[in-house]
């Protein structure tokens, strides 16, 4: 029973992690219409900078540094190569970002080495809560707090500002809001480099509970884009579900039968794409393409 | 025939074809031969060579299916891996004492096959992202299947030290591992550091690359060509778009499959990372890297990139970033790959240099056109019926309850306000979108539940509101494509025959060139041609399948008035031949032509007559001109 409760808040926890990430990966389709292959190396990119930070400068400031520091690589990465394949089919997008992604994951490998890497959390973050029948470490707990106010502040984002609104009306009717013309590009420009940051600042509060490497960025990317599929390509709460579900699907397979957790999530996602080709919360008029 | 030499360049004769079949064969086999001597002084791997060869054709296979049949797909090593394996467990447990090299691969071949028809029956319906994840997560599940299957496949560590396989010829068991006699080549090497192993592959990818070539030329290629560039016509000229995909994947699988079974046969190995999501990136790689859509370019790519892999990765940790550096770049600055780099992308050579004699295109009765059934008007039977008909989206109900009949040989206009339902209902009749209730009989035979594809090969075709036309295709080649589908059906493996030599194809589009006026710009690119005629290509293309029953979604919206006037009279022509109806708002032009019109309005019939009760019809009136004058009724 106490090994059950574990492994559901371990599900919580990573589930949080796919929610995050495949909330950027969302938003950012629905502004921009691309199919960004390359959002797991934003996760990377803010865990590295948050390891570096942590160690030498403080904790405190690798959650500053990391989300600025990747926000600003994705405004980079997007003025420099991506600009020019908003347009082009997903299949051009998908390739150009699975470059990127493989460009950057090697970097950071001959910059920090193959091997898996960890910052500690300072004494008063390290010790259990008690939490009825089980402890759980309270950084974790602090952590799934964190994110949740975090998609808490995006979801105003996204329901209450004018970028917001766009948004919203990309994820309908992209052609109708370009015609509206005007500030889309500042708004596309400010969606991408925000889905980006969340994705840096996850990493750089997630590296002391799962460690990172360089793969790490692919290893993370994978199943958020199962959720996105699962949950429905544009739907913010679709993220949500889709990310719970599969945290706590792979939790609990992995309490069951271990080897099957890294399999279970593509049975979970082919059998949605069978029986509901939109997604669990997705809209049937987003066209799949 | 004495148009015979006009036509020549089009399609040559056959013994010429065959010529130029056999100057490929040669030339590839030359320079596969070659190829590892020039590997040589660069640094000199004859077994590198080898699996260059081998892996080329898993790439030639990804290629047939990201180039020609425009799929990504991101879980390859799944055919790859799965191939060694198979490969390697029928060498260990079906004749461990003689192992038969043609057992083993043929076997893991059709088995890759088999493989990629049951996944590819589950993916070829999706697109881009969705494709892509649905391959890569089968990729996974074989990948896990195969980690748990320990006994058969000893798990991570992969099946090492697999037995020599001999190749049995006739009378003769041939070792491939046996070197070439060695004769000294100065820098090119010795010829005895290659093994049969390389003549053996090389015939491989001799092969593959002549059925790579048939492939994409044949006329399956063509339709798979078409289906690429415009799925949403080749559906409704008659292809069935899912059977085409699922054919490419499932022989792009095999062939990626006999390469891995090579690749395992070769090494004596298969390692448990030939089916790893890295794995599969490196046929994208290859593929990119070399050029899509080229026959050469996947098989350059392998070989620059193992190469380069081959020198620099014991030389520098940052091969992979290069590797990485040189994918982007190509990507961004070469998106048709190095091999296009070598030689200029040969022109599409226009098909048509030939204009048939336009002696056919006059007044006399046309035999290909089928008139329909029962030409008078009135008859008994009805061409095409409603009954109850409905679609809801959501809850909003676009069509409800419609009944509706029109006679053969009617010319009948369906007019309504904006939103009134009329391209909702027309796309019932074509079937592009299945009804909520309520049936559609086709002469008294009710094809509800009747795809669209099948739809048209009954008869029924469709031009579209906006045109829908193959744009990098000249217009001739566009109709061809449509009376190719009335031709050979939805369907057809014809993998050797190229479909220029189908004389009814040529005879239907040149037929419905004509008809719409379009002969003089027969070899113009669609995608060059001013609106008007692209919307007359657009019927053109629809009659070019030989259709009973004509649907015409606004032929003439956005036309200037004379192009519209000439389009109303061509539409008229069409009318005495086959029944007609058309959406228009251009009320001119209904009043004009229509033998009767039925006015739709919120999803319901209001009112069917002859254009005068139509006209004077008070509820229609109130209803579409909101109490406007009969004036602006009648003149648009």
């Amino acid at each position: 029973m106490e090994a059950l409760f574990q492994a559901m808040l371990g599900g919580l926890v990573l589930g949080l992690i796919y929610v995050a990430i495949a909330v950027g990966l969302t938003i950012i389709f629905g502004t921009l219409r691309l199919v960004n292959f390359a959002h797991g190396a934003f996760y990377a990119i803010g865990a590295y900078v948050g390891l570096v930070i942590a160690q030498h400068i403080g904790v405190g400031w690798a959650f500053v540094a990391a989300p600025i520091a990747v926000a600003l690589f994705a405004v980079l990465l997007d003025r420099l190569v991506l600009r020019s394949f908003y347009d082009k089919e997903p299949t051009a997008q998908l390739l150009v970002t699975f470059g990127i992604a493989l460009v950057v994951e090697e970097t950071l490998r001959l910059i920090f080495g193959a091997t898996t890497q960890q910052y500690r959390m300072p004494e008063a973050l390290q010790g259990s809560v008690t939490l009825g029948p089980i402890t759980y470490p309270a950084y974790r707990l602090l952590f799934a707090a964190g994110v949740i106010v975090m998609l808490a502040l995006v979801w105003l984002f996204i329901e209450r500002t004018n970028y917001g609104l766009i948004v919203r009306a990309g994820i309908r009717d992209r052609i109708m809001v370009q015609l509206l013309g005007g500030n889309i590009r500042q708004a596309s420009t400010i969606v991408f480099a925000l889905g980006a940051a969340i994705a840096g600042l996850v990493g750089a509060a997630a590296t002391p509970i799962y460690s990172i490497d360089p793969a790490t960025g692919f290893a993370f990317l994978v199943p958020s884009f199962v959720v996105v599929v699962v949950g429905g390509l544009g739907s913010f709460w679709g993220a949500v579900l889709g990310g719970l579900l599969i945290g706590e699907l792979q939790s609990l397979t992995n309490l069951a039968y271990a080897p099957a957790s890294n399999v279970v999530i593509y049975l979970c996602m082919a059998l949605v794409l069978l029986l509901r080709p939109q997604g669990l919360l997705g809209e049937s008029e987003v066209i799949r393409q | 025939m004495t148009t015979s030499s006009e036509t020549a360049p089009v399609a040559p004769a056959r013994p010429g074809l065959l010529a130029a079949d056999a100057r490929f064969a040669v030339l590839c086999a030359l320079g596969i031969a070659v190829f590892p001597f020039l590997l040589h002084p660069l640094g000199g791997y004859s077994t590198l060579a080898t699996q260059i060869a081998i892996v080329s054709i898993a790439s030639i296979g990804f290629n047939l299916l990201l180039g020609y049949a425009g799929s990504l797909s991101y879980g390859h090593a799944m055919f790859y891996g799965g191939g060694g394996y198979l490969a390697a467990i029928l060498l260990l447990r079906v004749s461990p004492q003689h192992p038969n090299l043609w057992l083993c691969v043929i076997g893991a071949t059709v088995g890759a096959a088999i493989l990629a028809i049951v996944v590819g029956a589950v993916t070829v319906r999706l697109y881009g992202i969705y494709f892509a994840l649905l391959t890569l997560a089968f990729a996974q599940m074989v990948y896990f299947i195969v980690e748990q299957a320990k006994d058969w496949t000893n798990g991570d560590d992969g099946l090492q030290a697999l037995p020599n396989a001999l190749l049995p010829m006739g009378p003769w068991n041939i070792d491939l591992t046996t070197h070439l006699p060695s004769i000294d080549l100065g820098p090119f090497g010795n010829l005895g550091e290659l093994r049969l192993w390389y003549i053996f592959a090389g015939i491989c990818l001799l092969l593959v690359l002549m059925l790579s070539r048939m492939l994409t030329r044949s006329q399956f290629g063509e339709v798979l060509g078409a289906i690429r560039e415009n799925e949403q016509r080749s559906t409704l000229i008659g292809f069935n778009a899912s059977a085409y995909r699922l054919a490419a994947f499932a022989i792009s699988g095999a062939l990626t499959g006999f390469s891995g079974a090579l690749r395992g046969m070769f090494d004596g190995s298969v390692p448990v990372d030939s089916l790893s999501i890295d794995r599969s990136g490196s046929f994208v790689i290859y593929t990119i890297v070399g050029g899509v859509q080229t026959l050469f370019g996947p098989v350059a790519g392998t070989a620059v990139i193992m190469f380069l892999e081959n020198v620099l990765s014991a030389r520098t940790p940052a091969w992979r970033l290069i590797e990485g550096l040189i994918f982007v770049g190509v990507i961004v600055f070469l998106p048709r790959g190095l091999s296009t780099v070598l030689k200029q992308q040969r022109d599409k050579s226009p098909r048509g240099l030939f204009v048939r004699s336009l002696r056919l295109s006059t007044e006399e009765p046309d035999p290909l056109l089928k008139p329909s059934g029962e030409g008078h008007k009135g008859g008994p039977m009805s061409i095409i019926e409603t009954f109850k008909l409905g679609k809801l989206f959501g809850r909003f109900a676009a069509v409800r309850d419609v009944d509706f009949r029109v006679d053969p040989g009617e010319l009948r206009a369906v007019i309504g306000p904006n939103g009134a339902g009329k391209t909702t209902f027309f796309n019932l009749l074509s079937g592009t979108i299945a009804p909520s209730s309520g049936t559609v009989n086709y002469k008294g035979r009710d094809v509800s539940r009747t795809s669209g594809t099948a739809r048209v090969h009954l008869g029924i075709a469709k031009a579209f509101q906006t045109a829908s036309l193959y744009p990098d295709q000249t217009v001739r080649q566009n109709c061809r494509l449509a009376a190719l589908a009335r031709v050979q059906g939805s369907f057809a493996l014809q993998v050797f025959r190229r479909s220029m030599r189908l004389d009814d194809v040529d005879n239907l589009a040149e037929r419905a060139m004509s008809r719409l006026e379009l002969t003089g710009v027969a070899d113009t690119r669609a995608g060059d041609l001013s609106h008007g005629d692209k919307k007359r290509l657009d019927i053109a293309i629809a009659l070019a399948t030989q259709p009973q029953i004509l649907l015409l979604d606004e032929p003439v919206a956005g036309m200037s008035k004379d192009e519209a006037r000439k389009t109303e009279a061509l539409i008229r022509k069409l009318s005495t031949e086959m029944t007609v109806l058309v959406i228009e708002h251009d009320m001119e032009m209904v009043m004009g032509i229509s033998d009767s019109i039925t006015v739709l309005h919120q999803g319901t019939v209001l009112a069917t007559g002859t254009p005068a009760e139509i006209r004077d019809n008070p509820r229609v009136i109130e209803a579409y001109l909101g109490g406007h004058s009969e004036a602006e009724l009648t003149h648009g």
